[in-house]
C-alpha cells in the first residue's frame, strides 16, 4: 500500500468518506487504462459510474459523515472486460433495484436528482448487488467500447 | 475547471467551459454560472472542450438554464463530444436545453 491509499499491485483503491477523496478516481482510472489499454469511451463510462456510486455512498450511505471507508477493486477477468467491485459499510442499499426517476423534460421544474441511477444503468454493461454482513458490495462491469460485445 | 465568457453580436453571451465537469468542476463553475444565469438572457454554453460530464455537472447546467428560462431568456448547448452528449440525452437535458453542433445554428436559436 502506498502513502496515497493506492495499492497498484492488487489494483485496489481505498477511499475515506469525504467528497474530496473522489479526486483520486480519475487518475486511478487513467493508470488502469494505460496498463490495460482501456478505450477512452469506456474510461468515460467508468469515471461516470464510479463518481455516481461513490458520491452516493458518501452523501447518502454514510450521510456525509467522515471516518468511514470504501474499497474499490479492479479486475479484468478476460480481454475487453473490466469489473469494479465497490464495498462499503453503509446501511443496505441496492442500486440495481432502486426506482429510477423519469428523465428530465422541458416542463420539469424540480432538481436533477435521481439521474445518477439512470446514468449508472445506461453506462455500465453489468451491475450486480450483494448485501454483505457489514454493508454492501456492488460490482460494475464494462465491456471495452468498440469490442464485438460492446453496447454501443 | 476554467470558465470564460465572451459577448457575441445580438446580446448573446458565450460561456466557454473547459475540462472535466465532475463534482470538482461543477463546484468550480457554479457561482459564475449562477451570476450569468441571473444577469444574461441569451446564453450559449460552449462544451467543445468539456471532456467529462457527470450528474453534478448536469446540475451546474440545468439550474442556470431554469433560471434563465424563468426570466424569459434562452440558453443552448454547443458542441458536446459524443460521450458528453450521451450523458445529456440519457438524462433528458436535451429536452430542456437544445443541443447544437453548428455555431450558426446555436446562435440562430438564441435570436
Amino acid at each position: 500500500m502506498t502513502g496515497n491509499g493506492m495499492d497498484t499491485t492488487r489494483e485496489r483503491l481505498e477511499l475515506r468518506s469525504r467528497m474530496s477523496e473522489l479526486a483520486q478516481i480519475f487518475p486511478w482510472i487513467e493508470r488502469l487504462a494505460s496498463r490495460h489499454a482501456i478505450p477512452a469511451n469506456t474510461q468515460f463510462a467508468m469515471n461516470l459510474c464510479l463518481e455516481e456510486v461513490l458520491s452516493n455512498i458518501i452523501r447518502h450511505g454514510y450521510s456525509g459523515q467522515a471516518g468511514h471507508s470504501i474499497a474499490v477493486r479492479f479486475a479484468s477477468p478476460r480481454k475487453d472486460y473490466y469489473i469494479f467491485s465497490v464495498e462499503d459499510e453503509a446501511p443496505p442499499f441496492n442500486p440495481v433495484e432502486a426506482p429510477e426517476l423519469p428523465a428530465l423534460n422541458a416542463l420539469d421544474d424540480t432538481g436533477v436528482g435521481g439521474q445518477g441511477i439512470r446514468l449508472l444503468r445506461r453506462f455500465a454493461d453489468a451491475l450486480e448487488y450483494q448485501s454483505t454482513p457489514t454493508g454492501n458490495r456492488l460490482s460494475i462491469g464494462f465491456i471495452a467500447a468498440g469490442s464485438a460485445t460492446a453496447k454501443d | 475547471m476554467p470558465i470564460s465568457t465572451e459577448e457575441l453580436n445580438g446580446g448573446i453571451t458565450r460561456v466557454i467551459l473547459e475540462g472535466r465537469l465532475d463534482i470538482e468542476g461543477a463546484a468550480a463553475v457554479d457561482m459564475r454560472m449562477n451570476v450569468i444565469a441571473g444577469t444574461k438572457t441569451a446564453v450559449l454554453v460552449d462544451l467543445q472542450k468539456v471532456s467529462f460530464l457527470g450528474s453534478m455537472g448536469l446540475r451546474a447546467l440545468v439550474a442556470p438554464a431554469r433560471a434563465i428560462k424563468g426570466r424569459g431568456g434562452k440558453i443552448v448547448l454547443f458542441g458536446p463530444n459524443e460521450m458528453v452528449e450521451k450523458v445529456l440525452k440519457t438524462s433528458g437535458v436535451d429536452a430542456m436545453i437544445p443541443i447544437h453542433h453548428e455555431l450558426q445554428n446555436a446562435i440562430a436559436a438564441l435570436q
